[in-house]
């Protein structure tokens, strides 16, 4: 491949599979002696087992529960808090008990019913606020941190202040809607378990199952299948899913299908975390910043999972992409008995992106400036400290990318022209709102060095082929096409002869998890500098070999414990601009217009990054206005797609988008992260646009018909 | 193993309904609403409790025409044919295209949304002010009922079990001069369950209101229409005095009793009913349409 500019798309890798129909989801796959698998779950929120009555079994249907568990009941993520199956403490609605395995579905949903449990119930934590009133009661604060300046020097600050603003802001429930619900397959053989399903981290998996079989590396094998779509719902969700079917696996000696349809999917998977957070700001006579305290509040749900990593990365982007004089900021992650919360697109950065955007829009609405001359007063530049003394020190290109979108939006003349229009109008109110916004590429802090160590591999075959052996999945994103093409690219060698085959570990070293906008950035650069160094030894008709490790690029170095440092090696950015009309008789918000400008280093694959940018900002949208989540008494309400009401092609308008170039020499071909980012900035810039209509301020996304009406 | 179900699929609509009259069946047209009304859980085929009886291949259920002014709609068109249809009402038209999304369409019928008798059912508001009247057929003959009184309760309707709904009677719809509206609230803008429907139908004449009905869905087990409340407005000049608006949203907000759901609250759908209807009768003026 001899691409005058990367940029330039190709066709998909998995394209035809896809679009016609033929690729196999873990779904459609059937094996010799397969079982299915069903699970029992905790019909409530808190409490503890007292007794387990099961039905008489048929022939071949039997319970498989804790004691089956070679290893700790445990499945292996950070804490050792979520069992595999609970069997002595329920702390969710929908927490798995025993798995039911057999041939027939229809038979293991009828012994589903006959399972009788009794336990003793206790007084449950449901909500948020609850648990923030309970948050020194013990084990409900799961995580927490605390950094930035001094709180007598702020108090000092405070007391000469012209006045004091203080927010309170909250966001709701995000449900990921992939479009295969997760799916898992447990295969037993005779020397190994191979388990086999849709995911993100092939090796959160290996490793969780390592511990609950008490087994040796060579006894269990992980691998991807076709993954429809992940948005972090397949990045730690599946490890307990995994241990599902293997434990089940090893127990019974048949191979066990575990797949939930979409109404079991909403209820017991994870969700991105309602969050609370409390801004207390300090401002002089003119409006201007003199120090601002931040407070997050996130809804951990049941067991801690990723939450306390969610909860730096909220910390980190706590003050958006502003430079504030004497920033504090700290953070909990609190438990309540809910489905438990985790990984998301964006992973914490919405919820706080969300916040500061709202916030710091609000001051300036007080202070009668205009929000986006406010905003840009204060936004970061090169060389500028981050909040936790760490430093931006590659180019920011955020004044070009504004003034570049309010001139592709004609924003200034919207402005007056929907002013005049909803004098005239008394139902429909327009209004145009920004956000500005970046992303942290990679792990948070060391993780990169001291978890991760990601190492690539690629292996020439004999007849010249060059096969990619990572551990990262394809979830729709575009990998498959994207690395394979930064390879084909370094060894000019054709596009087709670079091949990608689906991540088996057995094949493939530990490239790590497909998460955090990482994988281009950190693994594509991994596979450029291998492929370079198979260029430079390329020996045709030869078999080779050629291994990668991770290295780190010297920084301030981070320190969690004081939460200092440089969280992140890289950063991407964003502006965004959105139209809406609002229906002031019902509350009904339509998107008009829709304008975005990033900065993701270098565009692997224009059509890819396209994908990402539409997606991942319809997604972020639909996050301030459109999806609602709600749980009552521990339990999910909306159960099916139309009541969560994610946006169809009707509700999205076509977004028109430019990237800029800002090569980061530590990307491959100076490429950063793009997956997360697109979605951060929609929520914000929704929700201006709906309070620049309505000349109002919220305190809370997503911003629904109801929450407009009630304001009306 | 799949269980085995019967299923009859006869030719014509009188063996249909000599069947029927035999036994006890479900009737599938375009099978939208049964299919998921007896869905089970993954991997498992619906369990549907009767013999299985498919009508939506029936050309007897598949025409509309004109009767004088009436409009005449075969129970068993689907929404795509009724959208390219010349004879239907714009209105209608614009509900329908609210309903779903193309492939729904292409199976879901006018006589399925009536029959099943869905509280958010969206052509229901337009066919309560269009005074929709029903030809129901069984193996002893014809009767004809107003929407209204064959429409009893959440999926409760008035259908013997031997009828078949054929046709759906929109009396004098082709007449010109009436200005009507429908409104869907959803909570986005394909494949969502409304929130609140409202139809609303007036025709002026000489400056004041000659006629006037309006229906509300998703508010009550099933449609609102007081036919009460409209009378107060017969005669009056338009446009219609602040007072008589406040009074007609005044009398609606007295009957309109929503519940709270995981779509939306009870005082939202409420809100919002009134917000529709006060709005409608609000207008300084009507264009036919
Ligand atoms: C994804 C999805 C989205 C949907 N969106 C909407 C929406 O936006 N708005 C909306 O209103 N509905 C919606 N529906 C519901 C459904 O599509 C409609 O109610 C449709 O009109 C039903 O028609 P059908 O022919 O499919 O009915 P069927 O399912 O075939 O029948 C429905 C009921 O009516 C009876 N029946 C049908 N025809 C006759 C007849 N001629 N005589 C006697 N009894 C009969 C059946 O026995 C059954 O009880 C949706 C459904 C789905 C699956």
């Amino acid at each position: 491949m001899n691409l005058k500019d990367i940029s330039t798309s190709v066709p998909k890798k998995d394209h035809s599979g896809k679009v016609s129909g033929q690729l196999a989801y873990i779904s459609d796959v059937k094996v010799e002696n397969m079982v299915y698998g069903v699970l029992v779950r905790s019909p409530i929120a808190y409490g503890k087992i007292k007794s387990i009555q099961l039905p008489n079994f048929p022939e071949g249907y039997e319970a498989v529960g804790a004691e089956q568990i070679p290893g700790p009941n445990v499945v292996k993520i950070i804490q050792e808090d979520q069992p595999i199956f609970a069997n002595e403490w329920v702390n969710y609605i929908g927490e798995p008990i025993l798995m039911l395995v057999g041939k027939e579905l229809d038979i293991l949903y009828r012994l589903l019913n006959e399972v009788k449990i009794e336990f003793d119930e206790l007084q449950a934590i449901y909500t948020l606020d609850d648990a923030i009133q309970q948050k020194s009661a013990p084990g409900v604060t799961m995580a927490s941190y605390e950094f930035g300046e001094n709180l007598d020097v702020i108090s000092t600050i405070e007391q000469g202040a012209h006045k004091i603003i203080e927010e309170e802001y909250s966001t709701g429930y995000q449900e990921h809607v992939y479009l295969e619900p997760q799916g898992m397959l447990g295969i037993y053989k005779d020397d190994e378990i191979v388990v086999q399903g849709s995911m993100q981290c092939l090796y959160y998996i290996k490793n969780a199952l390592i511990s609950a079989l008490a087994c040796g590396d060579d006894e269990v094998r992980v691998v991807q299948s076709p993954t429809g779509g992940g948005f972090g719902g397949k990045e730690e969700f599946p490890s307990m899913m995994a241990c599902h079917v293997a434990v089940a696996a090893n127990a019974v000696k048949k191979s066990v299908m575990l797949v939930f349809d979409r109404s079991e999917d909403m209820v017991v998977t994870t969700k991105r975390h309602p969050a609370k957070i409390k801004y207390r700001t300090a401002i002089d006579e003119e409006g201007n910043i003199l120090s601002m305290c931040v407070d997050v509040f996130l809804d951990g749900g049941a067991n801690a999972g990723l939450s306390s990593v969610v909860l730096q990365r909220a910390l980190l982007n706590s003050a958006g992409v502003y430079k504030i004089p004497h920033f504090h900021a700290k953070g909990y992650v609190l438990k309540t008995n809910t489905v438990p919360n985790g990984a998301f697109r964006g992973f914490g950065a919405p919820q706080s992106f969300a916040g500061i955007e709202s916030h710091i829009g609000h001051i300036s609405k007080l202070s009668k400036l205009d929000p986006l001359d406010y905003k840009r007063k204060y936004l970061v530049k090169q060389g500028d400290p981050t909040i936790t003394k760490g430093q931006f020190r590659d180019p920011i290109l955020m004044e070009d990318m504004i003034e570049d979108l309010l001139n592709a939006s004609d924003f200034k003349s919207k402005k007056g022209e929907f002013q005049r229009f909803n004098q005239q109008n008394l139902r429909y109110k327009k209004g145009i709102g920004t956000s500005l916004f970046l992303h942290g590429c990679g792990f948070t802090g060391s993780g990169e060095r001291d978890h991760i160590k990601a190492t690539v591999k690629l292996v020439k075959s004999r007849d010249d082929k060059v096969l990619l052996k990572i551990s990262n999945s394809d979830m729709g994103q575009g990998i498959y096409t994207t690395l394979s093409k930064i390879v084909a690219q370094a060894l000019d060698l054709p596009f087709d002869r670079v091949l990608y085959p689906d991540p088996d570990t057995k094949e493939v070293p530990d490239s790590g998890p497909t998460v955090a906008s990482r994988t281009t950035m950190i693994v594509g650069k991994l596979l450029e500098r291998a492929a370079k160094k198979l260029k430079a030894q390329w020996q045709p008709g030869v078999e080779q070999e050629v291994v990668e490790n991770y290295v780190h690029r010297e920084m301030i170095p981070w320190d969690e414990k004081t939460f200092t440092g440089d969280a992140y090696p890289a950063y991407s950015w964003g502006v965004n601009i959105v139209e809406v009309e609002v229906d002031t008789l019902t509350g009904n918000v339509k998107l008009e217009k829709v304008y975005a400008n990033y900065e993701v280093g270098k565009v692997i694959d224009d059509r890819i990054m396209k994908g990402q940018i539409d997606g991942g900002l319809a997604q972020g949208l639909a996050y301030g206005y459109l999806e609602k989540m709600t749980s009552k008494e521990g339990r999910i309400q909306q159960k099916s797609i139309s009541d969560y009401g994610p946006p169809t092609s009707m509700d999205v308008v076509s977004i028109e988008s430019k990237v800029f170039d800002n090569p980061y020499a530590d990307g491959p071909y100076g490429a950063k992260g793009a997956g997360e980012l697109t979605l951060i900035g929609g929520a914000p810039a929704v929700q201006a646009a709906i309070e620049d209509a309505l000349q109002t301020s919220f305190q809370q996304i997503p911003i629904t018909p109801e929450v407009i009406i009630e304001s009306l | 193993m799949a269980e085995k179900i019967t299923a009859y699929r006869f030719d014509r609509l009188d063996q249909t309904l000599s069947q029927l009259n035999k036994e006890n069946c479900s009737i599938i047209a375009g099978g939208t609403d049964v299919m998921v009304l007896h869905k089970s859980r993954r991997g498992v085929p619906p369990k549907i409790p009767n013999p299985v009886i498919f009508i939506d291949h029936l050309s007897e259920l598949k025409r509309v025409y004109q009767n004088q002014k009436d409009l005449h709609i075969g129970a068993c068109c689907t929404y795509s044919e009724l959208l390219e249809d010349p004879l239907i009402p714009l209105p209608l038209k614009n509900a329908i295209k609210t309903i779903a999304a193309p492939a729904i369409r292409n199976r879901g019928t006018l006589g399925g949304n009536i029959c099943n008798a869905s509280p958010a059912g969206d052509t229901l508001p337009l066919l309560y002010v269009y005074n929709a009247k029903l030809l129901l057929r069984s193996v002893n003959g014809d009767r004809v009922v107003a929407i209204s009184d064959f429409i009893q309760g959440v999926r409760r309707v008035g259908r013997q079990h031997n009828e078949i709904l054929v046709e759906i009677i929109l009396p004098s719809v082709l007449e010109e001069g009436s200005h009507v509206v429908f409104e869907k609230v959803g909570n986005r803008n394909a494949d969502a369950i409304a929130k609140v429907g409202f139809a609303g139908l007036i025709r002026v004449n000489d400056s004041r209101v000659e006629d006037v009905r309006f229906a509300f869905g998703a508010v009550g087990p099933t449609m609102v229409r007081s036919v009460d409340i409209e009378k107060k407005l017969l005669g009056k000049p338009i446009p219609l005095a602040d007072s008589d608006v406040a009074e007609v949203v005044a009398a609606f907000d007295k009957i309109i009793r929503p519940i709270d759901d995981q779509r939306s609250t009870a005082i939202y759908r409420k809100k919002v009913a009134l917000n529709l209807l006060r709005y409608f009768l609000s207008s300084k003026q009507y264009q036919p349409n």
